[in-house]
């Protein structure tokens, strides 16, 4: 679009948007316009996303009354930190007795992620390049998990998985095991392969969605260069999808940082103890509330990390695109 | 006269033998199906699905187990003592449900959609800031939202009781970020053609978005407002600390409660009872969908697609 | 891009664009100066020294008046909502609904699991009860925070006439100022007796320590609470002062927890000893007497054989962990006639002990004879219908009968002062962490 001067009765509120990366000027629009739209869901995120999170500051710089309830301190020049440092002995001082919680969330969530990535991008490019007349087929039973609830699911494991339900009739008719497996009594492969079914739908869909828009020219290319089926595979999709993989691993790893549920309901036992549940218990006991709040912090900057990371690298993978 | 060229035979190319024909291993052949992936796949979708359906299943166990079918019954839905339906607690819960799914469908659908529009056509800082804020809280754990929120009803915000205005605040600021991921996505593949097309056919800005732009993004708000609602009736986290008292719980905290105590085939039936009102809006969702989008290429496709 | 000629109008935008930008700021700003100017240095305001009441058999408590009661004569609500906060299971809606009956009102039952989750929800201040179900330990700091009324004994004459005396008078509430018993318990070890054999538990010179036999491994639950399992512990080692302040005895306690997890692979659960156990999922449960009497309800089939392999073993000589629970009527109750009423209903002969047949704990009535509680049979029995007649404590299960007698030589679990509250919560914590 070629670039005109306003006409001269046009109000003077309408002006020309700064050229940028992936626009293109010439449309006009008050300058207000987009921030407008905009604003509401902006405003809510600061009053109730930002603005909570300084109360959890708050709450963790604070102290308990006398009745062992938390007190938050808003001032910042009469925050305490006790309680940042009554965390960082649990984690790491003598007695350390929540570093094994952290240490075991860390391996739950990478065999969890490890096993999401594997089965998912497997299911993501058969459906992706081979779907064919069933592609639709396909799609609709990968998006089933979205409607059928969180909930659902893990009720069905629960049913499974009982000493005397399907599952263990199954492993004992095959004679895998001598006799029925305890499989909901604080086992940690129970409680990984409960992540991975509860996480993987965010993994496929990502992926699918990279997948089936991939250039198939740059595969064939791959193709007729000489290489195998397994070289192209390795050495042109494997690149090319690495956005889509990072944000599969966003969307799955993260949540199940701050996951509780998936323990409670399919262990319930302290051996599978993750860091979710020492947060969850913390906050239901007055006194350690202030704790929890810590560890919420805690978590955040475990979180925010990975997410800066993947922020800078998608915005490079934009630019060079 | 003639020349007799002769004919040479055309030498036998591999490429002309049908594959199945052909002596290389299986594992060779370049041009095989990919029967493994074929496989994992079809054993994916199994392990996803069948539970889930074992699950309904057992919903109308005739007997108590939830492990084992005992035959076939409407036990749990409308004749034992603690059955869906004659459980007075659970109508509560289902009211209350329906309450937080809608209120939370019409608030966060609208403010998420118009935060995507904005923010795709802002390039300043602010905007990227505000787009980096959306995706965190896109990712992050819920339990951090809920205990963040817990505590600002209770220290800070005290005018906002625990109760369903909370629970509902509390909802939107989680869900708010799904229609923005799924609207942005579609937007980017929609390009600025359309509009700039409008605008030079003399349309005001306002216009052009309502009747170029917003219509376009039809099978994305749709496909939000569906995920939102299925999602919110199926949440339990940030409700479980935002609730006061047994009024404003909804069936998932029940269930949740349910499924960690005393599990019966009542829960199923519970469970069974929300899959089925989901599936029911997901299916309006869609009929409104190729109502609202005639012209277009409709299709189921194009409506999974979005999500 | 700027065009030259929009040199100032872009300097009128940037302040638009300043005013802008600070406009977030100014939002928070004055929300964040009221509450700032409200507040001076908290850690500077706490006094020192001020500390709640201890109660204890040798020193008794009389609870501070905290407000009036309400005044005699006046008339129950009418169309009114009772709402109750309770532990799961803990009352039969049977009974409540016959109360409810009489007054023509509603009732809403929410539940906890927890009492330390109980207390953190009400102590948001933003729930109204009418009827709230603590235990001892709590309630000196539920009466300094201001969270219950006093009663009005006019509304509750049954309390005088039916009720155990030493529990209408209690140490830790003299006067019965805000609370009445509703049901006496003791703790012991609930077990399937088909696995079992009674006098393998009972013969042992320490029984406390099957729950750490390996040979039961999976199959051992404790409470999830953090008195009960850390009593436990304490009574284990031959420590007989549940309520101990000292750091050692209380890790002693939680290392043995501790050894708990690798030996038998324990889960703690609220439920597990009347909900699990029955169905097979636990061989062993530190259990409640009152869990015990009502479990044979959860079998999965309801035939002799399952009810009589549910079993409860408490130590002969009556020295183990003793308690009761309270009711009480919270400060914003919106139904406050109403619920003293509910309270008079609870402690009437009949309906504590309908309440009891299904609820399986024993109410401290006078008319209540303990030694016929196995031998008559409770109104859930009969309603129920299809099962064998179940007596109030099943004859198999002795141990659950409490006796007033009990209570000289139990070991009751009372309040603990904030400092040690911590200490014992700290190595309740360590425990849900898992293992080392």
């Amino acid at each position: 679009m070629t670039e005109a001067a306003p006409p001269a009765d046009r109000p003077r509120l309408f002006r020309r948007r700064r050229a940028s990366a992936g626009s293109e000027s010439g449309v006009w629009y008050p300058r207000w316009f987009w921030p407008a739209w905009s604003a509401p869901g902006a405003l809510w995120l600061l009053v109730l996303f930002i603005v909570p999170f300084y109360v959890v500051i708050c709450v963790a710089f604070g102290t308990v009354d006398l009745f062992r309830n938390p007190l938050p301190v808003w001032e910042p020049w009469y925050w305490t930190a006790s309680n940042v440092t009554g965390v960082y002995h649990k984690i790491f001082g003598a007695h350390a007795f929540l570093q094994p919680v952290f240490v075991r969330t860390f391996l739950y969530v990478l065999a969890a992620s490890i096993i999401c990535i594997v089965v998912g991008y497997s299911v993501a490019y058969y459906v992706a390049r081979y779907g064919g007349r069933r592609k639709t087929l396909f799609l609709i039973l990968l998006i089933s998990p979205f409607w059928i609830s969180y909930l659902m699911r893990m009720l069905a494991w629960v049913n499974l998985l009982q000493t005397d339900g399907y599952v263990n009739r199954v492993i004992t008719f095959l004679h895998l095991a001598p006799r029925p497996v305890a499989w909901l009594e604080g086992r940690p492969l129970t409680v990984i392969l409960g992540l991975v079914y509860g996480y993987i739908p965010y993994m496929i869909l990502p992926l699918y969605a990279f997948l089936d828009r991939i250039d198939q020219s740059l595969l064939e290319a791959g193709r007729d260069l000489g290489g195998s089926p397994f070289s192209t595979f390795v050495r042109v999709t494997i690149p090319l999808s690495k956005p889509a993989i990072l944000a599969g691993l966003v969307i799955v790893t993260l949540p199940m940082f701050g996951d509780y549920y998936t323990n409670n309901l399919l262990s319930n036992s302290p051996k599978t103890t993750m860091i979710g549940n020492v947060l969850d218990d913390a906050i239901e006991t007055g006194g350690q509330v202030p704790q929890g709040a810590v560890f919420v912090i805690l978590l955040m900057i475990l979180l925010i990390i990975p997410m800066l990371y993947y922020m800078r690298s998608t915005r490079r993978s934009l630019e060079e695109a | 006269m003639s020349v007799t060229v002769p004919r040479v035979d055309a030498p036998a190319v591999e490429h002309q033998v049908p594959p199945s024909k052909r002596r290389t291993w299986w594992w060779h052949d370049p041009w095989r199906k990919p029967r493994i992936l074929e496989a994992v796949t079809w054993a994916y979708l199994a392990w996803s699905i069948v539970p889930v359906a074992i699950a309904v299943l057992l919903a109308f166990n005739a007997g108590r187990s939830i492990s084992t079918f005992q035959g076939f019954g409407l036990t749990w839905w409308n004749q034992d003592e603690a059955s869906l339906f004659k459980d007075p607690e659970l109508h509560q819960a289902i009211f209350q449900t329906l309450k937080l799914s809608v209120g939370t469908m019409i608030v966060a659908v609208p403010i998420g959609v118009a935060f995507a529009i904005g923010i795709d056509r802002w390039h300043t800082r602010p905007a990227t800031t505000a787009n980096f804020v959306m995706l965190l809280s896109f990712v992050m754990p819920e339990i951090i939202i809920g205990v963040a929120l817990f505590l600002v009803f209770q220290f800070l915000l005290k005018f906002i009781r625990l109760g369903t205005v909370a629970e509902l605040l509390g909802l939107i600021t989680f869900q708010l970020s799904y229609p923005v991921i799924i609207v942005r996505a579609r937007l980017l593949s929609i390009g600025k053609e359309y509009e700039e097309a409008a605008m030079d056919l003399g349309a005001p800005p306002r216009q052009s978005i309502r009747r170029v732009l917003l219509p376009l993004l039809y099978p994305a708000i749709f496909a939000s407002a569906a995920l939102v609602f299925a999602d919110t009736i199926d949440d339990f986290v940030t409700v479980n600390y935002l609730h006061a008292g047994a009024p404003t719980e909804p069936m998932a905290v029940k269930i949740y409660t349910a499924a960690r105590g005393s599990p019966t085939p009542a829960v199923n039936a519970a469970a069974t009872l929300m899959l089925v009102s989901t599936t029911i809006i997901i299916v309006i969702g869609f009929l409104l969908y190729r109502h609202f989008t005639k012209g277009q290429r409709a299709g189921m496709h194009d409506f999974a697609a979005q999500i | 891009m700027r065009h030259p000629r929009e040199g100032w109008k872009a300097a009128r935008l940037s302040r638009r664009d300043f005013l802008r930008r600070g406009a977030a700021a100014a939002v928070g700003l004055p929300s964040l100066a009221a509450i700032m100017a409200a507040c001076s240095n908290p850690t500077k305001t706490q006094t020192p020294g001020s500390s709640i009441p201890i109660p204890r058999p040798d020193n008794p408590v009389s609870q501070p008046m905290k407000g009036e009661p309400i005044a005699s004569g006046l008339q129950p609500e009418k169309g009114a909502t009772l709402k109750i906060f309770n532990w799961d299971q803990y009352i039969w809606k049977h009974v409540v609904g016959d109360f409810c009956a009489k007054y023509d009102c509603d009732f809403e039952i929410t539940t906890f699991n927890n009492m330390d989750g109980a207390i953190g929800k009400i102590q948001t201040g933003q729930l109204d009860f009418d009827i709230f179900f603590p235990t001892i330990d709590v309630l000196s700091k539920l009466v300094a925070t201001d969270y219950l009324q006093p009663l009005n004994h006019d509304y509750i004459p049954n309390l005088q006439k039916n009720i155990w005396p030493e529990l209408v008078n209690p140490f830790y509430d003299q006067g019965s100022r805000y609370t009445v018993p509703y049901a006496v318990y003791t703790t012991g070890i609930g077990y399937r007796r088909d696995v079992i054999p009674d006098d393998t538990i009972f013969g042992m010179s320490n029984p406390y320590e099957i729950l750490w036999d390996p040979q039961y491994s999976g199959k051992v639950g404790i409470y999830d609470d953090y008195r009960e399992a850390i009593g436990m512990a304490l009574l284990k080692n031959g420590i007989t002062d549940v309520n101990t302040t000292d750091p050692k005895q209380i890790e002693l306690a939680k290392n043995d927890l501790i050894k708990m997890i690798d030996a038998v692979n324990v889960r703690a659960s609220i439920n597990g000893a009347y909900r699990f156990l029955p169905q097979g999922q636990y061989y062993l449960h530190q259990a409640w007497s009152g869990d015990m009497a009502a479990a044979w309800a959860y079998v999965n089939s309801y035939t002799e054989n399952s009810f009589e392999a549910i079993g409860y073993w408490y130590p002969e000589d009556r020295k183990g962990v003793i308690g009761n629970d309270l009711m009480t009527i919270p400060k914003n109750a919106p139904n406050p006639v109403l619920a003293h009423l509910f309270l008079n209903f609870m402690l009437d002969f009949q309906n504590s002990m309908d309440n009891f047949s299904w609820v399986g704990y024993q109410p401290p009535q006078n008319d209540a004879d303990p030694d016929t509680l196995t031998k008559t049979e409770g109104l859930y029995s009969k309603l129920s219908g299809w099962a064998p007649p179940i007596n109030y404590i099943p004859p198999w299960m002795p141990a659950a009968v409490v006796r007033k007698e009990d209570f000289d030589t139990g070991y009751m679990e009372l309040e603990l002062t904030p400092t040690v509250d911590n200490l014992w919560h700290d190595a309740w914590q360590q425990f849900q962490a898992g293992a080392q």
